[in-house]
Formats: C-alpha cells, structure tokens, sequence
C-alpha cells in the first residue's frame, strides 16, 4: 500500500508531500523526503515494552503498572519537572499543560534550549513573520543567518527558497539571491550568492552595523566589523534595500551563541528598518517538527510559551529560573517527566548528574540517552508515522500528520491522558 | 592549545538521532571537527583521538580535519559528548553556552567512550536489550 501526501515529523518544515509504501504493516520505501525524514519513517529497533529500573537491570512491566507509576509519581512529589513535548502531536501537550496545572509543577518544552532567546526577543519587539508559501511566491532575496539547511532542514531550499518556483517570480532560480551569513563555511554557504563570514560571537555587531548603514550612517562603519569588511556590509545592506521581497531565516547560530535574545531583537530591528524601504520579514528556522505547536499549545493554554511554573497555584513565567536547565542545574525537582525529547543527550552534564537522583519517567519509543536516568520508559507510537495528531510547521501553519501504518503502541495522547484520569481520581478521593 | 567550541547539527546527527544506541550516532557526535593546521600543530592525524577540557570536565572525541571551520575554532554535533563538558549555567536565559565554550584539545591514546558509559559514569543505567 502506497499512503499519498503524508507529513514527515522530523523537523518544523512539516514537509506534506511525502509518499510512504507500506508492506505487513512495515515500511519499506519512502519517497520526497529528505535523509532525515526518510530515515524517520524507516526507523526500526522500537522499545517493546514499558520498562522499570530494579537496581542494576531492567525488568519488563505492563502500561498499567507503567502509568500508575508515572501517576503515582507526580502527585507524590513536590516540584515535578514536565519537559520535552517538542516530537510529540499538540492533544498530548494539552493534556500535558493540564497534568502541570494539577500536580503544580513545571512545564517547559525544547524551545528553552533551542528557539527560547527567539521568543524572548518577539515578546520585546514583535515578529514580523510570514508563511513559507509567501516567501516560495514573493521572496526575492533570502538571507539564512546562523542557520545550514542544507544538514538541519534539507527541504528548505528546494520547497521554499533556492531550488523552489516562485508564483511571483519569472525565473526564480536566477531572480531569487540568497545570501547565508554564518562563523563557519557550511555547505549551504557554499550555494549561497553572498557569504558574510563573521567572527564567533559577532553576530550583534554585525547586524547594528547593517542596521546603521540602512540608516544612512555609512561613514560611521570601521573598516571590519566582527571580521566583515566594510565594503560587503555596504553591499549586503544594499542587496537588501533593493530587493522587492526580502526573507530572514535564523538558527541556533544566533540564539545559542554570545548576546542570546539581544542578537534576534537587533535582527527583527534590521528587519523593521529594512520594511521602510521595501517589505521584509523574518522568522525562526524551527528545529523539532512541532516545537511551534508546543509554543503554541502552552500560550494558548497558559498565557507563556515556555517555562511555565505552576507551584503557586496559577502560571508564573521567568526563562532563567522556570526553565529545565535551570531547575535541573539548580536540582530542584524532586521527579520529571520526559515526553517527545531526549535531555540526557542535549543537555549539559550537571542537570544529568539530578536526573541521576530523581525519578524519572520518559514516554519515548526508543531507547535513547535518556533512557539510562528513567525508573520507567513507556513506548509509544511515533506521531506521523503510528499516531495521528497536529503539529505546527516552522511559520505556525497547522497540519493534522497522518497515520501510515498500524501498530499496537498507543499515542502520546492515549497514555497521558490515561496517566491524568488516575491522578484526578486520586485527589478526588 | 585553546579553541573555541561551537555545537550544532549535521545530517549524520540528525540521521542517527532516533538510534542513539548505535556506534554511527556516537561516532558523529564524538567527532571534534578541526581546521588541518591546527591538527597539524598537534600532531594529529584524520581520526586521532583528542581529549577536549572544558568548564565541566572532560571528554574524549576524535579529530577530524574540516574545511568548514577556522584556525581556533572546533565544531562539534550536538550530542551527549560535547554536553559532557558544557556548563549548565544560562545568564538568566534558560538556555546554555552552547556555541561558545573556551576548551583545552590535547592528543590522547584513550578511546572514546559509548553514549551510555557517558551515561553511566553521571549515574544513569545502560539499557541494551
């Protein structure tokens, strides 16, 4: 059987064009996806059962047992941590904000240690975003900063930017420049028409620096900035004033490195300056398939995005002290639930040396890093491939991912919200 | 000698991401990509070993000469071996220095150890079923 327009949940491209042959409920040929998606659909070597940690081995348990532990475990303790939810469908995120809200414990999502200094830039100056498919149609110059599609988002290039026919664009191969800026040369650099090559952790200095000379301030550019000649700042700031359309798509490259959210306010600042001279708009390049929906889910939900703290009994938001490096390092939960996500591999050591020293319970359907801290891992179905549910694509567009094959894992949704039910009847009791 | 590490992803980290059990997953994320001179001051050869210091700790990884990056810079994919030395500390962000580490690279005969003898060294229990 051959399932037509499925939706690959590897990353916030949401890519909905792909075509996946299914055989004895197995699949076996993937077709339009890129190596990551491809490899996602073709994934094999699943957990099979729930697990328990007994000392030194692991034992097998039934989902009953796995869930009452979980249950039993978040309304015994005193500060849980809820994190991960990023690769997992926006109804398990809404059981799992409600799950927050009852133990009054911490819910916070990857986009803490991803896009997190992204939203904190928006919430202090707005986002002048747009869809994928307007920058496919209009865009005629792209501007990839501190991002490589080429390894994080393969598709990008070819459905929307570089490789992609533009409605709005007679050729849009030859009419659509993009420029990538980045401290190293990656392989997208090298399909680039323009490379600005910035010195590590002159990413601010750089876009003030354009900011300035949008402004007409061009006398008051040194020679270099950040290891950029003055000259290419000159050039680049006017590729952008004379485009019609311009797009701005930035990666970790600048929220991970030194100035954090400082560095996306001075982008979506270059942006606002630029928009008064032609139209131009920026947006993040989304890591986790529906980290945009857990964003989405908990501000709707709770009025933050991320890193929402329920101890007092109504949503409290401080990113620094409500975020899970943050509670980890600090080793201040006394129990976390993972869903969707792998913090043993991502995060840095000393929040593992806690999750060593607390209970831990992971809803994953793969053995990974993490699973080495869990007292228990409960398999699930993977969303996209065994579950259906939403997500939301990197420029907040919803897509219901479907189902391609059946498999006797329940959903994200399924096990939380049975996890959920024990725990109401326990403090109803 | 100092560098400056910088993490992130590549296609082979994110191919092996849902298997992190297997050897291609730790060898990615294990490998520190260098610029050649720098490997030559060091006397390193293409999959030498190297053991990077950084704020945390250290960790073995192995060397692989790169024409991505510049003299003094390393880049590493994101994964449990550059975390093992990444400090935990956010500036009130939530999120860690992930790019911009200051770390110690000396030559070493040590081998790289598995994702989950990582794991296991911070308290974790490997699970190999």
């Amino acid at each position: 059987m051959i399932v037509k327009d499925a939706v690959c949940p590897f990353c916030g491209c949401l890519c909905d064009d792909i075509e996946v042959e299914v055989e004895d409920d197995r699949v076996v040929a993937v077709t339009n996806a890129c190596e990551l998606g491809t490899t996602k659909f073709m994934g094999e070597k699943r957990m099979k059962s729930p697990i328990l940690r007994d000392g030194d081995r692991w034992k097998d348990i039934t989902y009953d047992e796995a869930v009452q532990y979980a249950a039993d475990m978040l309304l015994s303790a005193e500060r849980p941590l809820l994190y991960g939810w990023s690769g997992t469908h926006g109804e398990a995120q809404c059981v799992g904000v409600h799950m927050a809200e009852l133990v009054r414990g911490v819910i916070d999502n990857t986009s803490s240690v991803c896009h997190g200094p992204s939203i904190l830039a928006i919430q202090e100056v707005g986002h002048p975003g747009c869809t994928l498919g307007v920058v496919k149609n209009r865009a005629d110059l792209v501007i990839y900063w501190g991002s490589n599609p080429i390894d994080a988002h393969p598709r990008h290039l070819s459905r929307y930017t570089r490789y992609a026919e533009g409605f709005f664009l007679e050729n849009a191969f030859r009419d659509r420049k993009v420029i990538v800026v980045d401290v190293r040369k990656t392989e997208t650099a090298s399909i680039a028409d323009e490379f600005v090559r910035i010195k590590p952790g002159g990413d601010y200095a750089v876009l003030s620096a354009l900011r300035a000379i949008v402004q007409g301030k061009t006398d008051t550019i040194p020679r270099t900035v950040a290891g950029v000649a003055r000259e290419q700042l000159i050039r680049v700031a006017n590729l952008c004033k004379s485009a019609k359309f311009g797009a701005v798509y930035f990666g970790l490259g600048l929220t991970m490195t030194r100035g954090k959210y400082k560095n996306i306010r001075n982008a979506i600042e270059l942006v606002s300056e630029l928009s008064r001279h032609t139209k131009f708009t920026i947006s993040a390049m989304r890591g986790h398939y529906n980290v945009y929906g857990s964003n989405e889910v908990n501000t709707w939900m709770t009025g933050y995005p991320f890193g929402i703290d329920y101890s007092r009994g109504i949503a409290f938001y401080n990113p620094g002290e409500t975020t899970a490096v943050d509670i980890l390092a600090r080793k201040e939960c006394d129990a976390a639930l993972i869903v969707g996500s792998d913090p043993a591999a991502h995060f840095p050591r000393k929040c593992l040396e806690h999750l060593a020293d607390i209970p831990v319970v992971q809803l994953d359907p793969y053995p990974n890093a993490t699973t080495a801290f869990c007292n228990v891992q409960i398999p699930v179905a993977v969303t996209g491939i065994d579950a259906e549910g939403t997500a939301y694509r990197m420029d907040g567009v919803p897509i219901r991912t479907r189902k391609v094959l059946s498999t006797d894992y329940p959903s994200d949704r399924e096990v939380l919200s049975r996890m959920y039910a024990l725990m109401r009847e326990a403090l109803e009791r | 000698m100092t560098f400056l590490m910088i993490t992130g992803r590549t296609v082979n980290q994110g191919v092996t991401v849902e298997n992190k059990t297997s050897a291609e997953y730790a060898a990615e994320t294990s490998t520190c990509f260098m610029h050649e001179f720098d490997m030559l001051e060091l006397g390193l050869d293409d999959g030498d070993t190297i053991r990077v210091t950084g704020p945390c700790g250290e960790v073995v990884m192995r060397a692989s000469a790169s024409v991505e990056v510049e003299t003094g810079t390393v880049f590493v994919p994101y994964g449990p071996y550059a975390n093992h030395i990444v400090a935990a500390g956010t500036r009130s962000t939530g999120m860690p220095d992930f790019k911009s580490h200051d770390v110690e690279i000396e030559p070493t005969d040590e081998e790289p150890k598995t994702v989950y003898e990582l794991m296991e060294d911070l308290g974790g229990l490997a699970y190999d079923r």
